[in-house]
């Protein structure tokens, strides 16, 4: 009976090492690479030499700053990010509204169809923006940017607004509605201020995918017009040096800014409304 | 005149109509509950009225205007949700001045009403709260403040206390009801809670499988039922089956298995009948006692219910029945003892039917 107890408690020990070990490991496996990239570019040395760096200075940051090769491609992601995301960000709304409000034969396959960039290879989709744009004589590359962007931003748009939607108790509309308020006046004074977790998830989202991007921009960039990501991949052929690594430190920094930001809107929401669920 | 009127609305949802052929009037200050069992077509006669959705066939008018038309937030009509539906995002004036803004009342007096309203509903200085700090009594409340506030032609209230405990439903009952009052404002209650319809209503719309039963007070329906269903679903019964034959004109006998009992002369046909006789007005008789038809019985078991005691008994028939005494202390006969039943012919009701 003791012994049993004893290999029982033997075995749960082993269980939670291993268990505890799992989790070390990967978290080790994502940050290693940060760390590296963050003391790499501030490496004193003009070359890549072996880890750790023996003199720390700022000459790859001042690198990127003179390098309008990157500056072009830092302009126009961001430009690309900000239209494709406002976009994305009022059409997803609106659409997973819609759709929450609709009733009719192929609603789960219109929705599927909407959310399909989630899960097609942005290599294809980049590759069939760039035909459908040929198509329609389309050859500008902030335009194709912008238009490949809407592709791939607009699903987590409406994913999250879809989503929040759900919490959202249709009595709320139709009170409004009672109280006189036109239809368009129930969405934006009580439908959408309810939603506007959601809403704001997927702008956040979809921005730092759009800036992120490299798959789709690719094939929609033209000789003048490259985002980031894109001119990263072009100098690191060309030649390789530690202005990546500090680019990815910007990186870094750029997306801990965002969540912060996510985390502000939506903790806000938890102060100020109760949430969605809120009684 | 009448503030409300339903003419023949029919609404089918799919090929099954959930509402048939319904028609009724609500008149100036009154308060008509809308009775059933879930699926009786109550809740979507109300979403009709409030313009949520479409009759079929049929017409509705409030005042003299046709509601054909009209789309929801063009009709003055106040709406109480079962979940109250109160803006969780907005503060309790911000609540009640919504509706004011969309009428275009003056800035100046939606302060002065937003104040006015929650000291007629007994809530001052909770304007700034949100509702999610506020009871559920007190966001029933609101809710009711938010509707009144616009002044509505009528008020419609949807299940307005089944999300409270039994306590303070009858407390809000009352408060409800002094409420609407106080506004004189003209209300249909939808419920499926008899004694809320009871205690709320001057009149009362029973509804079954989307037809009208029957339309009275409160007092009529109970005292004078005019179908099965109508006595089954208000308060308690008990029921033997007959036959009705007429002897000339006048007063009838109905044949049951017990033996003929007398009734009161009524609209019913001869026929197949059911007596229903209420648990309070069939007594535990001796000689003495005068009534008009005595049933022998075995007592089964006693059942305290607080004010009163519910006496189980079984015929020579078989059929259960139980019958009301006060419990006030007088020894009753015990399980298992032979009693005698009695009741008189005005207690006795008619029912068209023989029950399944």
């Amino acid at each position: 009976m003791n012994g049993l107890s004893l290999t029982k408690r033997l075995a749960d020990a082993v269980f939670e090492t291993a268990y505890l070990s799992l989790i070390t490991l990967f978290i080790a496996f994502s940050v290693i690479p940060v760390i590296v990239a963050v003391v790499l570019s501030f490496d004193a040395r003009g070359f890549i030499g072996p880890f750790p760096p023996t003199q720390f200075s700022l000459r790859w940051y001042e690198s990127f700053m003179a390098d309008s090769y990157y500056h072009d491609g830092l302009v126009t992601g961001l430009i690309v990010a900000t239209v494709a995301t406002l976009v994305s960000t009022v059409a997803g709304t609106f659409a997973a509204i819609g759709l929450s409000r609709a009733d009719f034969r192929g609603r789960g396959a219109l929705q599927a169809a909407l959310l399909s960039p989630l899960v097609v290879p942005n290599v294809v989709l980049g590759f069939g923006m760039l035909i459908f744009a040929s198509r329609l004589g389309i050859i500008d590359g902030m335009t194709r940017l912008i238009m490949g962007h809407i592709l791939i931003t607009f699903p987590y748009v409406m994913r999250t607004t879809a989503a929040s939607l759900v919490g959202i108790k249709a009595s709320y509309y139709e009170a409004a509605l009672s109280l006189g308020a036109k239809p368009w006046k129930a969405l934006a004074q009580v439908t959408l201020p309810l939603a506007r977790t959601g809403i704001l998830a997927g702008a956040v989202f979809g921005f730092v995918t759009s800036f992120d991007d490299v798959g789709v921009s690719l094939f929609l960039t033209d000789a003048f017009t490259f985002t980031l990501p894109v001119a990263i991949l072009a100098q690191m052929r060309a030649n390789l040096d530690l202005t990546i690594a500090a680019l990815s430190v910007i990186f870094i920094v750029a997306t801990v800014l965002l969540i912060v930001l996510l985390d502000r809107l939506a903790g806000l929401d938890a102060v100020v409304g109760r949430g969605v669920y809120g009684r | 005149m009448a503030v409300l009127e339903l003419q023949n609305i029919t609404k089918r949802f799919g090929g099954a109509a959930a509402v048939d052929n319904v028609s009724f009037e609500v008149g100036r200050g009154e308060i008509v509950a809308l009775l059933g069992p879930s699926g009786c077509g109550k809740t979507t006669t109300l979403r009709m009225i409030a313009g949520f959705e479409w009759a079929d066939e049929g017409r509705i008018f409030i005042g003299d205007a046709d509601m054909a038309l009209r789309q929801p937030y063009d009709r003055n009509v106040g709406l109480v949700f079962q979940d109250y539906a109160l803006f969780p995002h907005m503060s309790v004036a911000q609540n009640i001045a919504f509706g004011m803004k969309n009428r275009g009342v003056p800035r100046a007096e939606i302060g002065r009403r937003i104040g006015e309203v929650l000291g007629q509903v007994q809530l001052p200085g909770i304007a700034e709260r949100r509702p999610s700090q506020l009871s559920g009594g007190q966001q029933q409340r609101v809710a009711l403040a938010r509707a009144l506030v616009t002044r509505p032609d009528i008020m419609l209230l949807d299940e307005p206390l089944s999300n409270l405990d039994a306590r303070l439903r009858l407390q809000l009952r009352r408060e409800i009801r002094t409420i609407l009052s106080t506004f004189d404002c003209t209300s249909i209650i939808v419920t499926h809670d008899q004694e809320e319809a009871m205690g709320l209503a001057d009149r009362i719309v029973l509804m079954n499988r989307g037809r009208i039963e029957q339309i009275d007070a409160p007092h009529d329906l109970y005292q004078h039922p005019k179908t099965l269903f109508a006595a089954d679903f208000i308060g308690h019964a008990n029921w033997i089956g007959g036959t009705l034959a007429r002897r000339g004109v006048g007063a009838g006998a109905v044949e049951t298995a017990l033996g003929s009992i007398g009734v009161a002369p009524g609209a019913v046909a001869d026929g197949p009948v059911t007596l229903c006789i209420r648990p309070e007005r069939l007594a535990l008789v001796d000689d003495e006692t005068g009534v008009d038809t005595r049933l022998a019985a075995v007592v089964e078991r006693h059942d305290p219910i607080g004010a009163d005691l519910r006496i189980w008994s079984r015929l020579t028939d078989g059929t259960l029945v139980q019958s009301l005494e006060k419990n006030i202390g007088r020894e009753l006969p015990a399980p298992g003892s032979a009693v005698i039943l009695g009741f008189r012919v005005a207690d006795c009701i008619v029912l068209p039917g023989a029950r399944p």
